[in-house]
């Protein structure tokens, strides 16, 4: 989208505008008729994103365009996820079955793998983490989420034989503990054997700016003029702005443009130059306290379905916020995660919208009660 | 509440996002507190480079494509006096053959703008340029790019037309970029340049390219528009040989009198305009300027000389039309010269009893010092301003001077209105006094009366507005028409006329009338005419300091014309 910098302010409000109207949608409606309806909203997003893969041209392109608009159903995918996996571990509760947790897994993956076809690594992982959040907040301990993510573990270990050594102990210490039958114990340890040996083959079908992100990510400096100068040049705006910044619309790198991606990835970067420290430690303040009430709301909430997706909800922010910001401070990965109500985007504003007005409307609930 | 019995998912997640928080936290306060001041300054480091690529300038060729003036590739080393490193001066003032200090001086000069690079060196070739380029690495800010430099084919033969180029140094101008100094290269500069290419990068504070600029960051240069001129390569270089061979200083002018191209328009002497494309020496340039004869003026349009006898032309057109005189009207005789009060106005022989005809043939004074009184100056200057004299025949020509004639303002301005009487309208008549014209203007007089008032404007441009005649036209009569052609041919044919010698051997048909100014020292020596077939040409020709015109000037023009036509295959 080429849009001149009026023109984008401009799009925002509407966003804005738009994205209250969906705000009060989900303060306003029924959580009973929502969790009816998660099955049918969650195939939807997927569907979306399936019609991205076959709509959408050349790689990175993660829009549906359709006249004027411009919809990334993988901002939508995020709330359908949430309410997908909290609507099937709710109704474990009340019908537990065999390989439940498993079926959730299996539910989800389609919407995982889609983003990860378009390609969009950042976003992906991301999604697996608002679900592990959810199990968590579902009683599902450490170890068990350990296990479950171990195929994934087993991957990252791969890269060095002290971590994988570390990671098969681990795995062992939690088998045992268990006390889980030897069959597991082959299924763990073996396919985790099988996943890292594979990853070092999975690593070359990655797309190329996907591993020069992940290695930039090592070590910015190594590649100072290609994607580790995003992260150099954020710093530096970060780290120019001060205790208190060089003043609202005043910073020099966002004015002369060494800022990629200022109005949408890197916004937290032009805020942390133009406010300074100041202005940095309240947004993230206010942030934390949202986060805080949410995961208030989720704890006091009525009944499963509402307290996961409210839960869900708070994972969202909390790691749409980190992932972000931590970017721009050079801790994170560059992944194009947007900060939550501050980024520019339409489908981000609206989905952030409706899913607070959803954690209003649970926090309600309890209060009714 | 849900999951009433068990709290910890709510602490582990409470405590996961409190640690999240504080790790944005701590680092915050390590960019921003700890190392702010660090950070403050590398921005204030950053900053955009413009890199001007040169567009290249529009070729001009003459009438017949043969190209005059273009551009080929040469080398320009250039410094961001920000980004230059002063360590490296010797090693640079060394490369590139500067003497010592010269960088220095030349960076100190550019330090108001450090971001912008400026020239060390242009015009450079390959094996020049091969051993900075080798030694590029060692020596930041200093780069080198390719830019066009103006390249002239035929260099003495249009200096004075095209001119030259220099490099631009105002302030809104770039790198490298050349701009027309002077002649058609200044007057056209606007068509001729193009527009520059630009291209934004984004240089970290080590002068680094980081990254191109985000936005509009490039634009392609746009070539510079070609003109064409309607001067004919060969007969320039035709008539810049002849005039070279008289060895004094002169122009010559060649005019279609048809259509107005100007064909030819020569001056000498001449000087080559690659020297300044390519960077002139301080030598070469002295040599310039101690040659007397002064090779940077023109002489054919810049230059203005006193009309002499060829502006009898006019006087005896001006007689004829008005009716003071007939055809076959005789004053009084010519007994060598006139006396006025206590003036004696001479004539260069003593011709007799003459008709106008005649007094053209042979060129006597006396005749128009008698018959002029018939009128009055007023009436005369008014009369020739028709010619286009006094005023600028063309909007191209540098420098091109309007040439003056005297009326009754003028002269009182000049004298006061007791100091001056007949005798400036004796003097005026044979075409001297205060009266000016440039070879160009004479050569156009002559093309209205070859053309009988239907010569248009004189154009240089090919490409051009053919504007309404010079001549209105009922200023000169056909009877006048008839009776000063065919004096003019007379000149040529009979034995008596001022250009028999020099057109007794000539195949031409040739009209013409002579003038030989007088001035201090040795007079300047004119012809002016036309030649009908085979094709429609007009012509001056002026002689600084040559003698007398139908004896020095004569041959010039007898010469171009044969040598230009043979060449033609068209005699």
């Amino acid at each position: 989208m080429v849009v001149s910098e009026s023109g984008l302010f401009s799009r925002q409000v509407l966003w804005v505008v738009i994205g209250i109207v969906f705000f009060l949608v989900g303060t306003w409606i029924s959580f009973r008729r929502l969790e009816e309806i998660s099955p049918v909203i969650y195939l939807l997003t997927c569907l979306l994103l399936m019609a991205t893969i076959f709509l959408g041209g050349g790689p990175a392109d993660r829009w549906i365009i359709i006249g004027p608009l411009h919809i990334q159903p993988s901002e939508i995918a995020k709330a359908g996820l949430i309410l997908m996996s909290s609507w099937w571990l709710s109704s474990l509760r009340v019908r537990p079955r065999k390989f439940g947790e498993l079926l959730v897994f299996l539910t989800i993956l389609p919407a995982i793998i889609l983003t990860l076809l378009q390609p969009d690594l950042g976003t992906s992982i991301a999604m697996i983490m608002i679900v592990l959040a959810i199990f968590i907040w579902a009683g599902y301990g450490p170890g068990w989420i350990y296990l479950i993510i171990s195929p994934f573990l087993a991957a990252v270990s791969s890269i060095h034989i002290i971590f994988w050594i570390l990671f098969i102990c681990i795995l062992g210490l939690i088998l045992y503990r268990r006390r889980y039958p030897f069959s597991s114990w082959l299924i763990f340890i073996g396919g985790n054997s099988i996943v890292a040996a594979l990853t070092p083959m999975a690593w070359n079908l990655l797309e190329t700016y996907q591993r020069s992100r992940l290695i930039t990510f090592l070590d910015p400096s190594s590649d100072p003029h290609g994607a580790g100068w995003n992260i150099i040049q954020s710093e530096v705006a970060v780290g120019s702005g001060g205790l208190f910044g060089q003043g609202f619309l005043q910073g020099a790198q966002k004015e002369l443009a060494y800022l990629p991606a200022r109005h949408t990835d890197f916004v937290f970067s032009v805020w942390a130059e133009e406010t300074g420290f100041l202005g940095g430690i309240i947004l993230l303040a206010t942030f934390f306290v949202l986060i805080w009430r949410i995961t208030l709301a989720a704890r006091k909430s009525v009944n499963a379905f509402n307290s996961l997706v409210t839960a869900g909800i708070a994972a969202y922010c909390t790691i749409h916020v980190f992932v972000n910001v931590g970017m721009t401070l050079g801790i994170m990965p560059v992944t194009g995660l947007p900060l939550p109500l501050i980024s520019y985007g339409g489908s981000q504003m609206i989905v952030v919208l409706f899913l607070l007005g959803l954690a209003v409307n649970a926090g309600m609930y309890w209060r009714e009660v | 509440m849900y999951g009433n019995s068990k709290n910890w998912p709510f602490f582990f997640s409470l405590s996961v996002v409190s640690i999240l928080f504080i790790l944005l936290g701590v680092k915050l306060i390590y960019l921003q507190v700890i190392k702010g001041e660090y950070y403050r300054g590398l921005s204030s480091q950053n900053h955009i480079r413009v890199i001007v690529t040169p567009a290249p300038r529009g070729v001009i060729s003459d009438r017949n494509g043969i190209i005059l003036a273009d551009s080929k590739s040469a080398f320009i080393v250039s410094a961001v006096p920000s980004e230059f490193n002063r360590t490296n001066t010797a090693l640079v003032e060394q490369q590139l053959g500067m003497t010592e200090g010269e960088l220095n001086e030349i960076l100190d000069e550019a330090s108001a703008v450090p971001h912008r690079p400026v020239v060390l060196r242009e015009g450079l070739s390959v094996e020049k340029v091969s051993s900075i380029a080798e030694n590029l690495y060692r020596i930041p800010g200093v780069m080198i790019d390719v830019a066009p430099l103006r390249r002239y084919h035929r260099p003495e033969d249009f200096c004075h037309i095209l001119g030259y180029v220099g490099l631009a140094d105002t302030q809104d101008s770039f790198r490298g970029e050349i701009t027309g100094r002077t002649g058609l290269e200044l007057r056209l500069n606007e068509t001729l340049r193009g527009i520059p290419g630009l291209q934004r990068e984004v240089v970290d504070a080590l002068g680094r390219i980081v990254e191109e600029f985000r936005g509009t960051s490039s634009e392609d240069p746009v070539p510079g528009g070609n003109v064409s001129l309607t001067v004919d390569a060969e007969l320039q270089s035709i008539a810049i040989t002849e005039l070279e061979q008289t060895g004094m200083p002169g122009a010559a002018v060649i005019i279609d009198y048809e259509n107005g191209d100007i064909l030819c328009v020569a001056s000498v002497p001449t000087f080559d305009p690659n020297m300044f494309a390519q960077g002139i020496t301080q030598d070469e340039w002295n040599a310039i300027l101690d040659n007397k004869d002064n090779p940077l003026f023109e002489r054919a349009w810049a230059a203005t000389y006193p009309p002499a006898s060829t502006f009898k032309v006019i006087t005896a057109c001006w007689l004829l039309s008005e009716g003071l005189i007939s055809r076959d009207y005789m004053p009084n005789p010519c007994y060598g010269s006139l006396t006025l009060g206590d003036t004696e106005f001479g004539c260069w022989t003593s011709h007799g009893r003459l008709n106008v005809v005649q007094a053209l043939e042979r060129s006597c004074d006396v005749f128009f010092y008698r018959t002029v009184q018939l009128g009055s100056i007023d009436e005369i200057a008014e009369y020739s301003a028709c010619f286009g004299m006094g005023s600028r025949l063309t909007n191209v020509l540098t420098g091109e001077k309007t040439g003056l004639i005297p009326d009754s303002d003028y002269l009182n301005r000049a004298y006061g209105s007791d100091g001056w009487g007949l005798g400036n309208l004796l003097n005026i008549s044979i075409g001297q006094g205060e009266l000016l014209t440039t070879p160009l203007q004479l050569a156009v007089i002559a093309g209205i009366i070859a053309s009988r008032g239907e010569m248009p404007p004189p154009g240089i441009l090919l490409q051009r507005e053919i504007l309404n005649p010079v001549l209105s036209s009922d200023v000169v009569t056909d009877s006048a028409f008839d009776i000063v052609t065919e004096a003019m041919l007379r000149v040529v044919t009979s034995r008596r006329g001022t250009l028999y010698n020099a057109f007794s051997d000539s195949s031409l048909d040739f009209w013409g009338k002579t003038g030989t100014a007088e001035c201090p020292g040795e007079d300047h020596a004119l012809v002016i005419g036309f030649i009908r077939d085979p094709m429609p040409l007009a012509i001056c020709v002026v002689i600084e300091h040559g003698g007398h015109g139908g004896s020095v000037a004569g041959p010039v023009v007898e010469n171009i014309l044969s040598s230009y036509l043979a060449e033609r295959g068209e005699i």
